[in-house]
């Protein structure tokens, strides 16, 4: 335990010294809802009946607040440190294997409040209004941070098994059909039928919806329900991976 | 008692890497409690490979070993508590302190609080790092690098030490740093394993060594008795164009002379008494009229183990010249 203390701090660290790693992760969210609201506020003014009554910034932020979150940055520190060889002084170290994981995704807790965090100050200051108050907005930043924390699992899972640097870099790509192949800009029933059947098929569409439904309904128990059950899976099935991978690293 | 007088012993231990690299090929091993064991062996030998499989980082295709009295593969976790480990690749986290990355490796060692704090302040000024203890890593040279990894390798007085060419690429200043540091630490009770390709490091530091070539060891003893194997003089004979069968035909027989080992430009006679056979020698090429350059004497060097054992120079083992090798690889 105290070794995952140990790690977590250490990673933190990394994350604060290191603000050339997570200030361009904060400039794509925070681009995306500036320039998104300012193209399409007209065509879907508040009037609008999916906004209820808010702007098209309220429909966007979550959006954006998956963009903060989901970033290749744990893999890249994780497979620079296999590079440079510190990697093997913690696997020769008297410890779990599997804290140098949690250790890391500690980390990635705490960017991801700190980035959701931002985010949603920057979407309050579009007047982005919370439907489901304080502790909706509280709610909003934690589920926004644990889909990240999932989401590092592929990263660190890619980093184990490749590696190299060059494809834990790439491997952020994938987020893009996972981001965009979703109900982001208009909802389910507004895309087109391919869109829709490929949206409705991608998890990622369930916790753009959870989200927003904070933002726009307020407390709706099934969208909220069904958002946290897809981070939990993405989170035993990527984070287990990697925890396996890092058990089975150079073990034949 | 046997265990516990041999930290390391290793029999038959093997890796094939995918692609069917054999790096080593059975190897066995015995190291005892207390000493300086050298581990000797050109680029790609398979040194680093046999630490690693030692550290229970990589596991033996086949063949065992037991590591400060834990068998590496079935008490992996045993091996780690007692051992300290610096491999070729330092590895320091760039970001961190130098105060910091030893705090840190002393708490996953279960050393924490004030007690880990006096630990990386013993340490520091052990590896003289106190100065530079609050920079980050990254701002370190090469031989500072060098000393905080092996101070990391320290915190938690490990029985046994694993070197992996603990002075590559450092300077000649900072190689006999490093050297004062391995005699102290031995001093004080530690058994190091160390890897080295540079035979001088070798006779230097080491009690006893082994010399791995292509992943098989091919002599190991003390140095003084490697050396001795290969004769009490080594006569050397610049061929300048001569042929070297020829010249070893002209000075043919010899009185003590136990071996002759052609080496490029160079003919090398193993002889009891040097200064008496370079008079015969200069003698019989005259008379045979076999014109060579010049012929110098010297004792025997672990060079000369080397040449002899493996039929080759190590060569490119200049401290200057082999920082950047193992990158090329
Ligand atoms: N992970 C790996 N995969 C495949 N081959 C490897 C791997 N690691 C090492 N080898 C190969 O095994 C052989 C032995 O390598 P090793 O690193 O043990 O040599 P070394 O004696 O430490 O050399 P150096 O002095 O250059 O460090 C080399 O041929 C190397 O290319
Ligand atoms: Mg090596």
């Amino acid at each position: 335990m105290t070794e995952v203390l140990l790690l977590g701090r250490r990673a933190v660290r990394e994350v604060i010294r290191y603000p050339e790693a997570t200030i361009p992760t904060l400039f794509i969210p925070l681009f995306f809802l500036a320039v998104n609201i300012g193209q399409v506020s007209e065509t879907f003014p508040d009037t609008t009946p999916f906004l209820n009554g808010q702007g098209y910034a309220a429909f966007q932020l979550p959006v954006s607040l998956m963009f903060a979150v989901a970033t290749a940055t744990t893999g890249l520190a994780l497979v620079t440190e296999i590079d440079n060889g510190y990697f093997d002084k913690l696997l020769v170290a008297p410890i779990k294997r599997t804290s140098i994981i949690i250790g890391r995704l500690g980390a990635d807790l705490v960017r991801g409040i700190a980035a959701s965090f931002v985010v949603v100050l920057a979407g309050l200051a579009f007047g982005v209004h919370i439907e489901a108050g304080i502790i909706g907005a509280i709610v909003l930043i934690l589920l926004a941070a644990a889909f990240g924390v999932a989401y590092a699992g592929f990263g660190i899972l890619v980093a184990l098994k490749t590696r190299n640097v060059q494809a834990t870099n790439t491997s952020f790509l994938l987020f893009f059909p996972l981001l965009f192949l979703t109900p982001n800009f208009v909802p389910f029933d507004r895309l087109t039928p391919v869109m829709e059947t490929l949206a409705r098929l991608n998890p990622v569409s369930y916790v753009i919806v959870g989200l927003r439904s904070l933002i726009i309904d307020g407390w709706v128990a099934k969208d909220l329900l069904i958002a946290i059950a897809v981070i939990a899976a993405m989170s035993v099935v990527l984070i287990g991976l990697s925890l396996r991978a890092i058990k089975t690293y150079d073990r034949n | 008692m046997e265990a516990s007088s041999r930290e390391i012993r290793a029999t038959g231990l093997s890796r094939t890497f995918k692609g069917g690299i054999d790096a080593v090929r059975g190897i066995d091993l015995s190291v005892n409690e207390g000493e300086v064991f050298g581990f000797l062996g050109p680029n790609g030998a398979g040194k680093s490979t046999t630490v690693r499989m030692l550290c229970t980082l990589l596991p033996p295709t086949s063949g065992e070993a037991t590591v400060a009295g834990a068998t590496i593969v079935s008490e992996a976790a045993d091996v780690r508590r007692r051992i300290g480990v610096a491999l070729q690749e330092i590895g320091l986290d760039p970001v961190q302190t130098g105060r910091e990355l030893l705090e840190l490796q002393c708490g996953l060692y279960g050393i924490t609080g004030a007690e880990g704090r006096k630990r990386t302040d013993e340490l520091l000024e052990l590896v003289g790092l106190t100065e530079a203890a609050d920079r980050r890593t990254k701002t370190y040279s090469g031989g500072m690098k060098r000393r905080l990894d092996l101070a990391s390798a320290l915190v938690h007085r490990p029985s046994v030490l694993f070197l992996d060419e603990p002075t590559t690429g450092l300077d000649p200043a900072s190689r006999l740093t490093v050297w004062e540091e391995v005699r102290a630490i031995n001093a004080g009770g530690t058994t190091v394993f160390l890897t080295t390709q540079y035979l001088e490091e070798a006779d230097e530091l080491c009690n006893r060594l082994a010399i791995i070539d292509a992943g098989t060891i091919v002599a190991g003893g003390t140095p003084e008795k490697l050396k001795g194997e290969i004769g009490n003089d080594v006569v050397s004979v610049a061929l300048d164009g001569a042929d070297a069968a020829e010249t070893e035909r002209a000075i043919g027989a010899l009185p003590g002379l136990e071996r002759v080992v052609a080496e490029g430009e160079r003919l090398h006679l193993y002889v009891e008494d040097g200064a008496s056979s370079i008079a015969e020698i200069v003698r019989k090429l005259d008379a045979a009229k076999t014109q060579v350059g010049a012929i110098s004497v010297a004792r025997p060097s672990l060079d000369d183990v080397f040449l002899e054992a493996t039929g080759r120079r190590l060569e490119g083992a200049r401290p200057e010249e082999s920082a950047e090798q193992e990158e090329a690889a």
